[in-house]
C-alpha cells in the first residue's frame, strides 16, 4: 500500500513538475488591494455514465456559484475512486462533492444519518463525516438522541440535531426521490406500498393475493444477487430476497412501526437489557425447531466473526444470554434506541445445527467464504434454486406462521431498464424490483394492466462541503451558497418533476414523517440574497466579477 | 515437430508470466480504494481496516505480488474479494454462456464470411459485390448495442417472433445439462444475440477471404484448373478457397482466444447472463482476483489458440512444414 503511494507520489510529482516547468511564470498575482480571492472551488462528483442525475446536479450547482464570483472545478470521477477521495483519504482535497444516501429501511432510524454523518468522532480516514463537522454541542445530543429509550423525547433531540444542521449547513440535500414501481393488478392484488422500500417491501410477498390460477409472483430486477450467505451479503438486493427466507426477531410494518415477527414479544428491562421471548413452535425449512439458542448462537456468532453489512447494529450488544425456555436477553454495551427497529428488525436468525460447523467443515477461513448453496431459514418463503445471471425461486412456506398466499416467487433478471419495462409491458413478469427511470413512468401510465405505485425515498442525495479549509470554513460563506441551489430547476431538469426539494443540512427526508423535522429554516433559491449575504459578511467582488474573501 | 511444440509451450509460460506481472501491477495502480465496493461506506472504520486485513491489501505490495505468482502457478487463483468465492467458480458459472454465445456468433461470421467472401472475389466489380460488403461493413461500424436494440424492437416487440432477453424462459425446468442448452427455448433466446454478434463479427472473415481470394484468383493454377474444364462452383470452393483459408484461420483462432472476454454491450443489451459484463465489474470494484484470474485466462486462451492455428496451417498447406 505504501509502496503504491510512493509510485503514485513519484509520477505526480513528475507531471507536476512539468507542468510547471512547461508554464513558467503562471502564477498572477491574486491579491487585488491586499485582499485574496475566494480559492477555486474543487467538486466532486459522479461520472455521467455512473449517475447522469448527480453528474448534471453538479454542474448546475456550479453554474450558480460561478455566477457569484466564485471559480468552480467540477470533476467527476469514478465511484470507487470518489469514495476513496470523500471518505478514506487522510487529506482531504476537494470543497465540495456530491454524493447520495440510499434509503435503506433501517436509515429510516436517524442514528445514521444523525450520529454517523455528523459526530465529531466520525471525522478520521474512512469515517463518514468527510465533512469535518464539529460541534461540541452536536456531539453531545448525538449521543443523547442514541441514548434515549423514550420516543417522545428522542424526537425531540432528533428535530433540534437537524435545526443545528440547517443552521450550520455542513451539507445541502438536493433532492429526494419518489420510487416508482408498477405491477400487473390483473394477475395480483394487495401489494403493500412502503417508504424507502416500494412494493418489494417484506410484507408484498407474504400478504399478495393471486387473482389466476398461475400463483408464481415473477418480479423483474436489474440486478442479481451477489451471494446467499447472510454473513457475507452487503447490498440490500441480497437482504430483499433473504429476508423472506430467514425470520428476524422484529418485522417493521408498512408503517413503519417494530411488529413481532420470530418474537413473540420483548421487555424492555431497563436501558441496556432488552427480554425477547421467542414464538411457539417454529420450524427451520428442513425440519429443526428454532430455539432460543439458535436466537444466541446468531448473535454471539456473528459478533465473533464480524459482520461488516450489520457492524453498526451489533456494536452495542454486549452479551446474550438464555434466560428462559424461549427467553433470551440482550445486554448492551450502553443505552442504544434503535436496537428494536434496526437491530432485532436486522439481524436474520441462523440455524445452529448448520452454521456452527461451517468453517471447519468446508475448510474455509471465515464463514463469510461459504456459499450457502441452499439457505436453510425459518422464513415465509424456502429457498429453491438459484440460477446465477438468470433467476432465483422461493417457493412458499405453508407451515409459517405468517403463510404466503402464493405458491412461490421467481425473481428474474434483465440486463437494464428497458428489459424490465418489455417485461412488465407484455405481461412476462408482474412487478419490478426497483423504481423505474423517470421516462419509463408516463409510459406506464398508458398501459391498463399495470398499476403505478408510488412511494417516497428515505435516503437523500446532497452536496456536501469541506469546513476544514476556505471557503467552506466560513458559516456566511456556506449561508450564501444554501440559496445558490435552484432545487425546481433540479428536479424538473433532472429527475422530471418525480422527487422532493431538498434543503440545507435537510438529512432525513419528509417521508420519514416521525423523525423529519417540518419546521426546518430553509434557504429560498435566491441570489441576490446570497450577494447580499456575502456582502455583509465582508465579501467583495473586483471589475470582473470575482469574489474575495472579507479581511482578516 | 516435438522440439517446435515445447519450444512454443517455454514462450508460453514466459509470456503468461510477463503478462500476470502487467496484470497485477496494472490493477492495483488504478486509482480507487479495493474497500469501496467490499464494504459499504457507512461501515466503521474498525470493520473497513479489518477487512484490509483480511484480503491480505495491508501486505507491502512485493509480498502480495510473490504470493499471487506462487498461488497461480499451484493452480489457485485466489478468492474474488467481492464475491469471496473462489475465481475459478465465479468465472465458472458465466463461461459457458459466454463461449455459447460467443461460437454461434463466431459459426455465423465464419461460415458465411468465408463462403461469402470466395463468392465476391469471383464476381469481382459487380453491384452484387458493392452491396454485400457495405451491408457487412455497415453492420461492421454500427454501435452493436443500437443494432442490439432495433432487432429487439422489430423482432421481439413488433413481431414477437423471439424473447427479448435472457438466455431460457423463467421458470424452466430442464431435466440435464444437456437440455439446458440444446432445447428449442435456448435456441430461441441465442437466436437474436448471435445473429446480431455474428453480424458484426461477418465483416473480417468476409473481407479477408475476398482478398486473399482475389490473390489466389491470379494465379497459374487456377487457369490450369480452367484448362481442365473443371466446373467454376469446384474451382472456386475447392481449390482457390482452400488457398485462401490460411489468414481466415489465423484471425478466427485469436478471435476464439479472445471470446472468452465476451461481447459486453451485446450481453447487456440482451441480458445474457456472460462473464464480459462480470470482467467489467470486477475491474470496476477493483477485485484484484477476479479481474486478474479473467485477464490471465484470456491471454492464456489468445496463446492456444495461436498455437493451433500454426499447428492447422500445416494441414491446409501441406508446403508449411514445422522443424
Amino acid at each position: 500500500m505504501v509502496k503504491k503511494r510512493n509510485i503514485v507520489a513519484v509520477l505526480l510529482v513528475l507531471v507536476l513538475g512539468l507542468i510547471v516547468v512547461g508554464c513558467g511564470e503562471d502564477e498572477a498575482d491574486v491579491s487585488v488591494e491586499g485582499l485574496t480571492q475566494v480559492p477555486e472551488v474543487t467538486m466532486y462528483t459522479t461520472t455521467a455514465e455512473y449517475d447522469p442525475v448527480r453528474y448534471e446536479a453538479a454542474f448546475m450547482v456550479a453554474e450558480n456559484w460561478e455566477e457569484l464570483g466564485v471559480e468552480v472545478n467540477v470533476r467527476p470521477l469514478e465511484f470507487n475512486s470518489l469514495i476513496e477521495r470523500v471518505f478514506d483519504a487522510e487529506e482531504k482535497d476537494f470543497n465540495a462533492f456530491i454524493l447520495g444516501w440510499s434509503g435503506r429501511i433501517e436509515r429510516l432510524d436517524p442514528d445514521m444519518f444523525l450520529y454517523s454523518n455528523f459526530h465529531s468522532s466520525q471525522d478520521m480516514p474512512g469515517g463518514n463525516n468527510a465533512y469535518g463537522y464539529f460541534s461540541e454541542e452536536y456531539d453531545q445530543l448525538a449521543e443523547a438522541q442514541r441514548e434515549e429509550m423514550e420516543i417522545e423525547e428522542r424526537q425531540k433531540i432528533v428535530h433540534e440535531l437537524q435545526d443545528m444542521l440547517a443552521e450550520d449547513i455542513p451539507k445541502i440535500a438536493l433532492y429526494y426521490r419518489d420510487e416508482y414501481q408498477a405491477y400487473n393488478h390483473e394477475r395480483f392484488d394487495n401489494f403493500t406500498v412502503m417508504p424507502g422500500e416500494g412494493i418489494y417491501n417484506e410484507w408484498t410477498p407474504v400478504e399478495i393475493e393471486p387473482l389466476t390460477d398461475d400463483t408464481v409472483l415473477e418480479i423483474a430486477s436489474t440486478q442479481d444477487l451477489d451471494t446467499l450467505n447472510p454473513m457475507t451479503a452487503q447490498t440490500v438486493w441480497e437482504w430483499k430476497l433473504l429476508r423472506l427466507v430467514y425470520d428476524k426477531l422484529v418485522r417493521l410494518s408498512p408503517d413503519v412501526e417494530p411488529t413481532p415477527s420470530a418474537a413473540e414479544d420483548w421487555e424492555i428491562v431497563d436501558d441496556v437489557t432488552v427480554d425477547v421471548t421467542l414464538r411457539d413452535g417454529m420450524d427451520f425449512h428442513d425440519g429443526e425447531a428454532v430455539t432460543v439458542d439458535d436466537v444466541k448462537f446468531t448473535f454471539d456468532y456473528m459478533l465473533e466473526w464480524g459482520v461488516p453489512y450489520f457492524d453498526t447494529f451489533l456494536n452495542p450488544v454486549d452479551s446474550v444470554e438464555v434466560v428462559a425456555d424461549n427467553v433470551v436477553r440482550f445486554n448492551l454495551v450502553e443505552p442504544y434506541a434503535p436496537f428494536i427497529t434496526n437491530t432485532l428488525a436486522q439481524i436474520p436468525i441462523l440455524p445452529e445445527h448448520i452454521w456452527s460447523d461451517v468453517v471447519d467443515g468446508e475448510e474455509i477461513t471465515h464463514p463469510d467464504e461459504w456459499d450457502n448453496p441452499e439457505p436453510i431459514g425459518s422464513g415465509p418463503f424456502k429457498f429453491e434454486y438459484w440460477r446465477r445471471g438468470e433467476e432465483i425461486k422461493l417457493a412458499a412456506n405453508e407451515d409459517h406462521f405468517t403463510p404466503p398466499k402464493i405458491d412461490g416467487l421467481l425473481q428474474v433478471l434483465y440486463g437494464h431498464a428497458e428489459g424490465v419495462l418489455g417485461a412488465l409491458e407484455q405481461g412476462d413478469a408482474d412487478m419490478n424490483a426497483w423504481r423505474f427511470e423517470p421516462l419509463h413512468i408516463e409510459q406506464v401510465r398508458e398501459l391498463d394492466h399495470l398499476t403505478l405505485t408510488e412511494a417516497p425515498d428515505i435516503g437523500y442525495y446532497y452536496t456536501g462541503f469541506n469546513l476544514r479549509e476556505a471557503p467552506f470554513d466560513n458559516h456566511d460563506f456556506r449561508k450564501a451558497m444554501a440559496h445558490t441551489v435552484d432545487y425546481d430547476t433540479i428536479i424538473d431538469a433532472l429527475i422530471h418533476g418525480y422527487g422532493q426539494a431538498g434543503g440545507a443540512g435537510a438529512v432525513l427526508s419528509p417521508a420519514n414523517e416521525f423523525w423529519a423535522n417540518p419546521d426546518m429554516a430553509s434557504y429560498e433559491f435566491d441570489l441576490e440574497r446570497a450577494r447580499e449575504i456575502l456582502e455583509e459578511a465582508g465579501y467583495t467582488w473586483d471589475s470582473t466579477g470575482r469574489l474575495y474573501l472579507p479581511e482578516e | 515437430m516435438i522440439k517446435m511444440v515445447l519450444k512454443r509451450l517455454g514462450q508460453t509460460i514466459l509470456s503468461l508470466v510477463v503478462v500476470a506481472t502487467i496484470i497485477f501491477f496494472m490493477f492495483r495502480l488504478m486509482p480507487g480504494d479495493p474497500t469501496a465496493a467490499v464494504v459499504d461506506p457507512s461501515i466503521s472504520t474498525e470493520a473497513r481496516e479489518a477487512m484490509i486485513q483480511r484480503l491480505g491489501l495491508d501486505q507491502p505490495l512485493y509480498q502480495q505480488y510473490f504470493s499471487f505468482l506462487s498461488d497461480a502457478v499451484r493452480g489457485d487463483l485466489g478468492r474474488s474479494f467481492y464475491y469471496r468465492r473462489p475465481v475459478m467458480e465465479v468465472i465458472g458459472d458465466k463461461v459457458i454462456n459466454t463461449l455459447m454465445l460467443m461460437l454461434s456468433a463466431m459459426l455465423i461470421a465464419y461460415v458465411i464470411g468465408i463462403l461469402v467472401g470466395a463468392y465476391l472475389a469471383w464476381k469481382r466489380g459487380s453491384k452484387k459485390e458493392a452491396t454485400l460488403i457495405s451491408i457487412a461493413l455497415t453492420f461492421r461500424s454500427a454501435p452493436t448495442f443500437w443494432v442490439g436494440m432495433l432487432f429487439i424492437m422489430f423482432f421481439s416487440f413488433r413481431l414477437g417472433w423471439f424473447p427479448h432477453s435472457g438466455m431460457r424462459s423463467s421458470g424452466y425446468e430442464a431435466a440435464n445439462t444437456f437440455e439446458v442448452f440444446f432445447s428449442l427455448d435456448f435456441l430461441r433466446h441465442l437466436f437474436l444475440p448471435a445473429v446480431v454478434a455474428g453480424l458484426y463479427f461477418l465483416a473480417t472473415p468476409l473481407l479477408m477471404m475476398r482478398n486473399t481470394m482475389l490473390e489466389v484468383l491470379g494465379e497459374d493454377f487456377i487457369e490450369m484448373c480452367h484448362a481442365k474444364g473443371l466446373k467454376e462452383k469446384v474451382i472456386l470452393y475447392r481449390h482457390a478457397a482452400r488457398n485462401a483459408l490460411l489468414p481466415v484461420v489465423t484471425t478466427g483462432a485469436l478471435f476464439l482466444g479472445q471470446a472468452i472476454g465476451g461481447q459486453v454491450l451485446i450481453e447487456y443489451v440482451f441480458g445474457w447472463p456472460g462473464l464480459g459484463t462480470e470482467i467489467i465489474q470486477a475491474a470496476q470494484r477493483h477485485d484484484y482476483p477476479l479481474a486478474q484470474a479473467s485477464f490471465l485466462l484470456i491471454a492464456l486462451m489468445v496463446m492456444i489458440m495461436n498455437f493451433l492455428a500454426d499447428l492447422l496451417y500445416s494441414y491446409l498447406d501441406p508446403r508449411i512444414t514445422y522443424k
